[in-house]
């Protein structure tokens, strides 16, 4: 029961198979929890409610699957009267983009040192398939995107990183769920930046996205390093310049480039540089 | 001559129809021989005349000198500019409630005061003393004397902002306060800054008195001497929770409860404490919620529109055993409602507020020092039984600023923690334990060798989601019964009156003080027997006992609907005979509203 053995509880998760949050289940206990070395009794994880949610019963550390929306909150309220702690708040793009997004620009401006995790499915999935703040809207008859194809998005997404790059978070970053050794490292980076980070992590729902919108992610994305030129989708009429993620007005530039047209995997912003 | 010698100084002196007479005269046949052991000042302007500030400063000279008082404070609806008063009570002997009608009002502002009359009632033989012109339409008595607090305030220190000064200084002189003791304080309290900055304007106010013999208005001696202690029960609370070993506040400013907040701020903003305000009642019970969990003691307060919005942690904190303090403050509801006034109307939310089968606790003082002693026991309650506990202030309570005695603060008072799991239960550790009381051992999160999962879903012992029928049922059992205990906490049933009479009453929260005092005044308690469950949820079964023996009973609360009434008739089986007084609040009970439906209620 202590200290670093296994962090993989003995439960068997109720995602269908192929889902992402696999891929985040097996980054947290595979490699970024015993790779920190951080005792099992020093970890929080705090969820809100979802698919993704249920993530805690899987990890064998301290854990809340609470309540929608709050997971945030809950998290910032235990690492602050227990500084000691590791605190990760756990949810989806419902939990921190819809019904807990009041919350988020707060947790960032108190830089409260927890580290969030998005998994982003672009959808309700739990509920069956209801679109969230993230599904994208399609234009008239490119198709249906959702499985409720009579009632497609109305309105525009919320785009989770400009969002948090507005707000100034002091850690900003996006992985991709089936890119687990680069998420491991994003993930390890945020827990080990003293502050609050935000991890978006683009994720798959094999039962309520259609295959293309995550085949269409994995063909475009691109990957931040260091010192490089971004890449900028056509549409930018912008030209590249090198990647710096010390600099804020850089990670607000990137911002503007729609998730969808290229979504950028890496490390945005990290307020003291890179870890 | 009086010993006060003689030509007091008036800038005016009018009747109540302007017409220039002989005062004096008539006020010392009105008011001679008035020294008493309690007096009611009413003090009444528009914002910025300083009243609140001249009715502190009263209270507290007095309390220095060992009276006993209670303050009311009223407001208008602005933030700034609008109308403000304060109705004191001062008491020689004992703690008691100001009277219906004050002996002397002091206005700064006649327009203003249209807005307190019923709060300030002028009786035939109030002392009137207002600045400027009277309050308009009305019938002033005969003791009714202009003076012009602003322009001797400009003569003293050249300014009309100590006015309320020069008033304290004539109010210290009318009631007799020592005059030495008030200069000692002056000096030496740096709470009373202002008037040793403005003494100018107090002296002033002083020698408005000393011209003349002024009628006998005053207080005769404190009986105890002894200075008294102020503070609201606002204040109580805050000061309980850090007795009770409360280390972490999470709030959201809210009209009447952020006092409480305020003084959390103070006590909890260094060392190891965590103090945070933050973005809506959403979070704060949210966060206090997550700091429990690892182990701290902590606490939230709100009142009415932010005890709905924390519903769904506090249903959680049912759920999860989570122990966790709410204050709810209430005020007139429902909706904005009346934020400045109170109203007992939170219960219902209290005891039933939020989905599915959540037991809590909920607790309502009814006095100062029951906020004080009734939130350690809150907090002990929530440690022992790992439940969210609910204490039911309201506006009166919370804002009424009580100079008392401060035993009660310096009182010995147990406190409770959690069942803590023992080493030897670690490995297999059950959070949710099936145990003979139903409470189980809770490990704090971080200890080591305890890790477990905590779920809003349906859970078995571990911690872990479990849908099945069994689990959920005896879960249920589990969280209800462990409670059970609290039906036999007849401590935290207080009853007062003649115990053998077969008529009773039943009474809670501020309520009861005013329907208290009201029997006491009319002599009726020997008649009747008064019942006020400071314990509402779960009902201790003294309530029961106490139903049982009478014949005859009055339920008396200030909400529109008799919301305790109808809990008590869930809970009970009343007498045949049960009648209820409820109505909305928004204005305090006065002895005179009580006197009839109290008299029937005694037979």
């Amino acid at each position: 029961m202590t200290g670093t053995a296994s962090y993989r509880a003995g439960v068997k998760p109720v995602w269908c198979p192929g889902c992402g949050n696999f891929g985040l289940l097996s980054a947290l206990t595979g490699h970024v929890l015993p790779g920190l070395g951080i005792d099992k009794h020093q970890v929080f994880i705090v969820s809100g409610i979802g698919c993704s949610s249920r993530i805690p019963g899987y990890i064998d550390t301290y854990g809340f699957n609470s309540i929608h929306g709050r997971a945030i909150t809950i998290a910032q309220g235990a690492k602050m009267a227990s500084p000691g702690l590791t605190v990760v708040a756990i949810g989806g793009d419902g939990d921190f983009f819809s019904i807990g997004a009041g919350h988020l620009p707060h947790a960032v401006r108190r830089n409260i040192d927890i580290t969030c995790i998005m998994l982003n499915n672009f959808v309700y999935a739990l509920t069956k398939g209801h679109t969230s703040p993230t599904t994208p809207v399609l234009e008239p008859g490119a198709g249906t995107f959702l499985s409720r194809e009579d009632y497609p998005p109305v309105d525009p997404m919320l785009d989770m990183i400009s969002y948090s790059v507005s707000t100034q978070s002091s850690f900003i970053a996006q992985g991709l769920v089936t890119d687990v050794p680069h998420l491991d490292w994003l993930i390890e980076e945020g827990i080990k930046h003293k502050g609050f980070s935000f991890i978006n992590v683009l994720t798959p729902c094999v039962t309520f996205n259609p295959p293309e919108l995550f085949k269409t992610i994995k063909e475009r994305a691109s990957y931040l390093r260091d010192g490089e030129p971004v890449e900028l989708p056509e549409s930018s009429g912008e030209q590249p310049w090198l990647h710096d993620p010390a600099d804020i007005g850089l990670a607000l530039r990137l911002a503007q480039t729609p998730v969808l047209e290229k979504p950028h995997l890496g490390i945005f912003f990290c307020s003291h540089g890179e870890g | 001559m009086g010993p006060h010698g003689s030509n007091v100084e008036l800038s005016a002196v009018a009747g109540p129809n302007g017409m220039e007479r002989q005062p004096w005269k008539k006020i010392r046949e009105t008011l001679e021989g008035r020294v008493r052991e309690n007096l009611t000042v009413g003090m009444v302007g528009a914002g910025g005349d300083g009243v609140v500030v001249l009715g502190v400063f009263l209270q507290k000279l007095a309390a220095g000198q060992g009276y006993f008082g209670q303050m009311s404070r009223f407001y208008g609806a602005q933030i700034r500019g609008g109308g403000s008063a304060v109705k004191l009570g001062m008491n020689a002997v004992a703690l008691s409630l100001p009277q219906d009608s004050v002996d002397i009002l002091v206005c700064f502002d006649g327009e203003k005061y249209l807005e307190f009359g019923h709060e300030l009632l002028i009786a035939d033989d109030t002392l009137v003393l207002y600045d400027g012109e009277p309050p308009p339409g009305i019938d002033l008595p005969e003791a009714s004397i202009r003076f012009d607090f602003t322009g001797k305030s400009r003569e003293a220190v050249g300014a009309a902002q100590s006015k309320n000064i020069v008033a304290l200084g004539l109010l210290r002189a009318i009631l007799g306060l020592d005059r030495d003791r008030v200069r000692e304080a002056i000096e030496r309290d740096e709470e009373l800054g202002l008037v040793k900055g403005g003494l100018p304007a107090y002296d002033a106010g002083e020698r408005l008195f000393s011209g003349t013999r002024f009628p006998d208005l005053g207080l005769s001696p404190a009986r105890d001497g002894s200075a008294k202690v102020i503070l609201h029960g606002n204040s109580a609370m805050a000061r309980a929770a850090i007795r009770a070993g409360c280390r972490a506040f999470f709030g959201y400013p809210i009209t009447p409860a952020s006092e409480i907040m305020q003084e959390m701020q103070e006590e909890l903003s260094h060392g190891k404490a965590v103090f945070l305000q933050a973005e809506d009642e959403i979070s704060s019970v949210a966060l206090a919620l997550g700091a429990s969990l690892t182990g701290a003691k902590t606490m939230t307060a709100t009142s009415g529109p932010g005890l709905d919005l924390m519903t769904e942690s506090l249903v959680l904190a049912s759920a999860a055993e989570i122990p966790m303090v709410i204050i709810d403050v209430q005020r007139g509801g429902p909706s904005t409602g009346i934020p400045s006034k109170l109203e007992q109307s939170d219960l219902n939310h209290a005891i039933y507020g939020g989905h599915g089968d959540a037991p809590r606790v909920v607790v309502a003082p009814y006095d100062v020092e029951g906020c004080y002693r009734l939130v350690i026991e809150g907090f002990n309650i929530a440690q022992y039984y790992q439940v969210p506990v609910i204490l039911l202030s309201d506006q009166w309570l919370g804002q009424t600023f009580v100079a008392i005695k401060n035993d009660f603060l310096k009182q010995e008072y147990p406190l409770l923690e959690r069942k803590k799991p023992a080493a030897e239960d670690g490995g297999d550790y059950k959070r949710y334990l099936f145990t003979e009381d139903s409470i189980s051992p809770m490990a704090d999160v971080g200890d080591e060798g305890f890790v477990h999962q905590i779920t809003g879903l349906a859970h078995n012992e571990k911690g872990a989601p479990a849908f099945d029928f069994d689990t959920h049922q005896r879960m249920h059992e589990k969280r209800w019964r462990k409670l059970l205990p609290l039906c036999e906490r007849d401590d935290l049933v207080r009853v007062f009156g003649n115990e053998s009479a077969g008529r009773g009453i039943i009474t809670w929260g501020s309520s009861a003080q005013i329907v208290l005092e009201t029997l006491k005044d009319l002599g009726l308690l020997g008649k009747v027997k008064v019942c006020v469950p400071e314990l509402i949820h779960p009902l201790p079964k003294g309530v029961e006992g106490f139903v049982k023996s009478i014949e005859q009973l009055l339920v008396v609360e200030m909400n529109y609907s008799g919301q305790f009434y109808r809990y008590l008739r869930s809970q009970l089986d009343l007498p045949k005979d049960t009648g209820v007084y409820a109505r909305a609040g928004g204005r305090p009970f006065s002895r005179g509203e009580l006197a009839a439906v109290l008299k029937e209620a005694a037979g």
